[in-house]
């Protein structure tokens, strides 16, 4: 099988989509003919299909999705870029109060089959305002759907899905994945929502990781073999819908459970799948949940202090060794 | 805060202790420690050291009183501080009283799941687990170490309606009456013909049959009831039947007094009673003897529980066409086996087969049912 880039088959994901629906078009910063995208996941889709349905913005979060509300409202399917998921905050009104609501308020009559794509977390030096990780809030509004795609195949499948989905879609990227490559079937094929993925799997302890973490995990759970532990990590792949039963099924299986997720701890979204576990499988729990999570605090600027305060393959092992 | 002088529990089993010797008076100095008084339990003296030091304000028990464990024996103040009303240090007490003694065990979920499961006290297991925690592992290991082989439990059903009923009754039953069971071999040939003959089933020749034994040999019509053995005038046969709730025993009175087609006709009334759980208290109640079939199961013979408080049993056995010897003959025909199960304590071997010698009787020659 042909391996590409995470960026590449998101490109491809949204260059086939186009093609099969002519109501799909994306919309962003700098994500036409002149940059192709922050992260060049749209370079030369303005060529192919024009600035119409690639359409370059200023710098406006809030216009952007409330364009893109209005537009999906009255039947296109939009794909919104927003180039660091620092900046959906500016967006929040249009997304949180808007697009989630707008279905429920109108019976069902009107629908909102919008995807926002956005870039979270950190380990690029680029400060507080452009390295967080707020899957979270998009959880805790009911209405929105919220996927985390952490490897090539996954980004292609979700996306696909995402875009035929009729609601809205928070579509989480990460900066650290876009270069990463992996195997990504040529054929069609796409992902359901709410169908968790165990990357890699094992009997002594469950380790629920998302996004970039999922790598690190794995790496965490290549050191742990040569030591004899093996470790299962599960990638739940879509936090809105959640795949309770296979994390559930995982944590079972194994008795130990650590979740590592980019989010810092409080009220993250660790919280939320600890509450989960706690409440679904608390009598096959042989330990205490572990949580690793980025500290809480604003993402420093410093190099050696980001690294510090984001999880590493070292913290995840630690936390394993804790509880085994 | 008064302290209190507590009865001390001196064994596992103590319940209460008395009061033997006071060594201080009230008013009189005690140092944190020292012994104040003698208590005894099942023969251990034992003497109860001050919990603090102060006064002995007061002597709540007397020597010679016998005091619940735990129970109140005496309060020390310090010499300045107020003593309380008695009733408020007793309600105090009876509110600690309340309180559960118990030792927290620290174990995981899943340890304690496993422990239900298995159904072992958590107590028993040493935890490896961090501060002691006992976990999965300790339990797994404490089965395979102590307990050996354990089932795990899938579900654990509660006692309760007829399943208890019939616990209690079998269990008292094969407590008091010794049981001893014999076997005969029955030729149905002639029952078949009536049974076509009338539009009968088996089961009511049976009852008819063993209503009129009964008659001829009373003494398995009985209870055995303290130091007597009360013979009943009255044959009203209990027949068993399995429901989905369990097993049910709808009675038929006076059997011996009716015929076929009434035995018929209430029998079939009593098995549709008991099959859609509406029998009442009347239809189960004053038999005097009972028959059990497990024929329909392919049984061919059993040792019957006797239904309390009756003497005797009837276990009936599946109808098989068997190859038998009949006037030098070899025939095929309908043959069952009748198992009876009595009390031994109140008729022998002997006069048992007699009377299932006449049930024989009676079905191979079953012109006397028809009346």
């Amino acid at each position: 099988m042909r391996e590409i880039s995470y960026r590449d088959a998101l490109r491809e994901a949204l260059r086939e989509e186009m093609i099969r629906d002519p109501t799909v078009f994306l919309i962003g910063e700098d994500i036409g003919r002149y940059w192709g995208g922050a992260f060049k996941v749209t370079k030369g889709l303005a060529e192919e299909f024009g600035d119409e349905r690639v359409r370059d913005t200023p710098i406006s979060e809030n216009a952007i999705i409330g364009v893109a509300v209005g537009a999906a409202i009255t039947g296109m399917r939009p794909v919104a870029e927003i180039m660091f998921g620092d900046l959906t905050a500016l967006a929040m009104d249009q997304i949180a109060n808007q697009a989630a609501k707008i279905r429920y308020m109108f019976g069902g009559q009107a629908k909102v089959p919008l995807v926002i794509r956005t870039p979270f977390g950190g380990g690029v030096n680029i400060a507080a305002h452009h390295s967080q990780s707020l899957e979270a809030w998009f959880m805790h509004v009911p209405g929105l759907q919220v996927v985390v795609a952490s490897t090539p195949y996954d980004a292609k499948g979700l996306l696909k899905t995402a875009i035929r989905n009729d609601n809205p879609v928070v579509f989480c990227e990460h900066k650290l994945l876009y270069p990463l490559t992996g195997h990504v079937p040529e054929e069609e094929y796409t992902i359901p929502f709410g169908v968790a993925d165990v990357k890699r799997e094992g009997t002594d302890v469950t380790v629920v990781a998302t996004l970039y973490m999922v790598h690190k995990a794995l790496a965490a759970a290549e050191t742990l073999a040569k030591e004899g532990i093996s470790v299962e990590v599960v990638d739940p792949r879509t936090l809105v819908p959640l795949d309770k039963e296979t994390i559930t099924e995982s944590v079972r299986k194994t008795g130990r459970v650590v979740i590592v997720t980019e989010d810092c701890k409080t009220a993250g979204v660790s919280a939320e799948l600890a509450a989960l576990i706690a409440e679904e499988a608390l009598d096959y729990l042989d330990a205490p949940i572990k949580r690793v999570t980025t500290f809480d605090v604003p993402i420093p600027f410093s190099p050696p202090l980001e690294n510090f305060v984001i999880p590493d393959e070292k913290r995840i092992i630690k936390a394993i060794k804790e509880i085994i | 805060m008064p302290a209190l002088l507590r009865m001390p529990k001196l064994s596992l089993t103590m319940k209460t202790g008395t009061v033997v010797r006071w060594y201080k008076r009230e008013g009189e100095t005690v140092e944190k420690g020292e012994p104040i008084v003698e208590v005894l339990s099942e023969k251990v003296t034992c003497d109860v050291e001050a919990p603090a030091s102060g006064v002995l304000r007061k002597i709540v028990a007397k020597e010679g009183e016998e005091i619940p464990v735990n129970g109140i024996l005496a309060v020390i103040t310090m010499p300045d501080e107020p003593l309380p009303e008695i009733e408020e240090i007793e309600k105090a007490v009876t509110v600690e009283f309340k309180k559960p003694v118990e030792k927290r065990i620290l174990a995981s979920p899943a340890a304690k799941r496993l422990a239900r499961e298995y159904g072992i006290d958590l107590s028993q297991v040493v935890g490896s687990g961090p501060e002691g925690r006992i976990v999965e592992a300790d339990v797994r290991r404490f089965i395979e170490e102590k307990v050996g082989y354990a089932p795990k439990i899938r579900e654990a059903i509660p006692l309760v309606g007829i399943r208890k009923m019939t616990a209690e009754k079998v269990s008292l039953s094969k407590k008091t009456a010794p049981h001893c069971t014999i076997t005969m071999k029955v030729d149905m040939n002639e029952a078949t013909k009536l049974k076509e003959k009338l539009g009968v089933s088996y089961t009511e020749i049976i009852v008819k049959a063993v209503a009129l034994a009964l008659k001829e040999h009373p003494i398995m019509n009985s209870s055995l009831k303290n130091d007597k053995i009360e013979v009943y005038e009255d044959v009203n046969i209990g027949v068993a039947v399995a429901t989905g709730e369990g097993l049910v025993v709808p009675v038929v009175k006076n059997a011996d007094r009716k015929n076929l087609n009434q035995l018929s006709s209430e029998i079939k009334m009593l098995v549709e009673k008991a099959r859609t759980g509406k029998l009442e208290k009347g239809d189960v109640s004053g038999g005097t003897f009972t028959i059990t079939n497990l024929g329909m199961y392919g049984v061919e013979a059993f040792t019957p529980i006797i239904n309390p408080p009756e003497t005797a049993i009837l276990g009936v056995g599946k109808i098989e066409e068997i190859p038998i010897v009949v006037n030098g003959e070899v025939k095929i025909r309908p043959v069952t086996v009748l198992s009876l199960s009595f009390d031994h304590r109140v008729i022998d071997g002997a006069p048992a087969a007699e009377f299932l010698g006449k049930i024989k009787e009676f079905l191979e020659k079953p012109s006397r049912l028809e009346n």
